[in-house]
């Protein structure tokens, strides 16, 4: 009998550790995306003003140099543009950013800064683009900072907390 | 151009830039009223314009072409921003020498002019932004319209002379002096091909879109896309080893001396320049100087009298 309280409480215990732990790291997981976003946007900041590449082919290849779930944004507006249908860059990169949204872990106001480049995106000279660009990283970089801050204090909360509610529990049975 | 092939071209290359709802009011319009369409103008808040070689025409978004263009569609700044974002392939900043000379050559040869907010650095534009008037000039290609010409441009000893078009505007010049290029350039059974070099400063000789020709120039043509005439004139004698330049609208003094070079070179020069007639050509002292120099071997006058591209005159110089 003491055998199986003891391999009962072991499976509490680790599962509901385990989903902590798998919390926690959903944390991290936004701040990861934050920072591949600011990556991404300053690889389409050089495309555009160095090389002048046409947008699509620029979405296309940041979306190639980008992971996961980051590189939807890209990929699903230069899709969107490629088809053709009189869209403008705007709307591509607002259907992006939709199926951005289902992919990842980003909070509604990290999306929000992303749709301000909707107005922008492709519609002036590259001098006004790097402008706007370098604006978005830096946007994008103070809410990486935000997300880690909370994230630090979020993720000990997550991966101990799960352990202690796994504890009670067994105390509370037993 | 037949009509059906004209559809073609608008259907295939014009079509495609306008907004969605202007295109569907343009597919759905009878055309058979209207002649070869030349020009599209939008303006912010204004009537929608389309002209064809005589007569403007407005678009009605329920009863089609319209001759009174009150009743025409307003252009309003959604349709003017959809347009150039399709234009530049959403991608102006692409474009931004274009746009300093004020159009932008899309697929085909076609030119879009703008206007708008222009910004200024010193004394040189920098850029145009909020964009308020976009004109779509079609680029029309008419085949073997210079062949009544060649025999005046082609000398006995198998050479070509030098020769200068002369007309107010809109009378066909540019388009003369692109089948001139692409005659000269193809040969035929009596002559045989030449090395052409078209010194293309407004993009509208050879319609260069990503600086590859859009029209018809021939198979010994080398264009050299958005150049100024006089330095153009000058590399290519150095680089492309020509037999003929062929240029549009001489003007300046240095384009003057640069075809004084040419011609030294043993080049042929064939261009255009703006005159009613070769009096009115004389009292401007440059060009006054370039004729007596007998540069020009030919004088070809040109007038809309039966239809743009009519020869009025045909002086022989030497």
């Amino acid at each position: 009998m003491a055998c199986f309280k003891m391999i009962g409480t072991a499976l509490i215990i680790s599962s509901l550790g385990a989903w902590g732990l798998s919390g926690a790291r959903g944390i991290g997981k936004r701040t990861e995306e934050l920072r591949d976003l600011r990556f991404a946007v300053a690889f389409l900041e050089k495309e555009i003003t160095y090389m002048h590449t046409p947008l699509t082919r620029a979405l296309e290849r940041t979306a190639r140099m980008c992971q996961q779930p980051v590189s939807a944004l890209f990929l699903e507006s230069a899709r969107r543009l490629k088809a053709g249908k009189g869209l403008t860059a705007g709307e591509a990169w607002m259907s992006g950013l939709e199926s951005l949204n289902i992919k990842s872990n980003l909070q509604s106001g990290d999306l929000e800064i992303l749709a301000t480049a909707a107005h922008h995106l492709g519609v002036s000279d590259s001098s006004d683009q790097k402008k706007f660009l370098v604006l978005l990283q830096e946007e994008l970089k103070v809410q990486e900072e935000k997300a880690r801050q909370e994230q630090a204090a979020k993720q000990k909360l997550w991966s101990y907390g799960g352990f202690i509610m796994g504890i009670v529990i067994v105390l509370l049975l037993i | 151009m037949s009509a059906a092939c004209e559809m073609d071209v608008l259907t295939n290359e014009i079509f495609p830039i306008l907004p969605p709802v202007m295109r569907k009011m343009f597919l759905r319009a009878d055309w058979k009223k209207v002649g070869n369409i030349e020009e599209i103008r939008m303006r912010c808040n204004q009537p929608l314009i389309i002209r064809d070689s005589e007569h403007e025409y407005g678009l009605d978004p329920r009863a089609g072409v319209t001759a009174d263009i009150n009743k025409s569609y307003r252009v309003n700044g959604e349709d003017i921003m959809r347009t150039i974002a399709a234009i530049s392939d959403n991608s102006l900043y692409a474009f931004e020498e274009d746009i300093r000379k004020g159009f932008i050559t899309i697929s085909g040869g076609h030119r879009v002019g703008l206007a708008g907010q222009v910004v200024m650095q010193d004394t040189h534009i920098k850029s145009i932004k909020e964009f308020s008037s976009i004109s779509i000039r079609i680029a029309r290609e008419i085949r073997n319209c210079a062949s009544g010409v060649m025999n005046t441009i082609y000398s006995p000893a198998d050479k070509v002379r030098s020769t200068l078009l002369v007309s107010p505007p809109r009378c066909g010049k540019t388009t003369l002096l692109r089948d001139i290029a692409r005659l000269l350039s193809s040969g035929s059974r009596q002559h045989k091909g030449l090395n052409v070099v078209i010194v293309d400063e407004r993009s509208e000789l050879a319609g260069c879109y990503l600086g590859i020709p859009q029209l018809d120039v021939g198979p010994r043509t080398d264009v050299l896309d958005s150049c100024t005439k006089a330095a153009g004139m000058i590399i290519a004698v150095r680089g492309m080893s020509p037999e003929v330049i062929i240029t549009d609208e001489l003007g300046r003094k240095e384009d003057v001396d640069a075809v004084q070079e040419c011609l030294n070179a043993g080049v042929s020069i064939i261009s255009s320049v703006h005159a009613g007639t070769i009096e009115e050509l004389q009292n401007r002292p440059l060009m006054k100087g370039l004729l007596e120099s007998r540069a020009f071997k030919n004088i070809i006058l040109l007038s809309r009298s039966r239809g743009p591209g009519t020869i009025d005159k045909i002086v022989r110089w030497d």
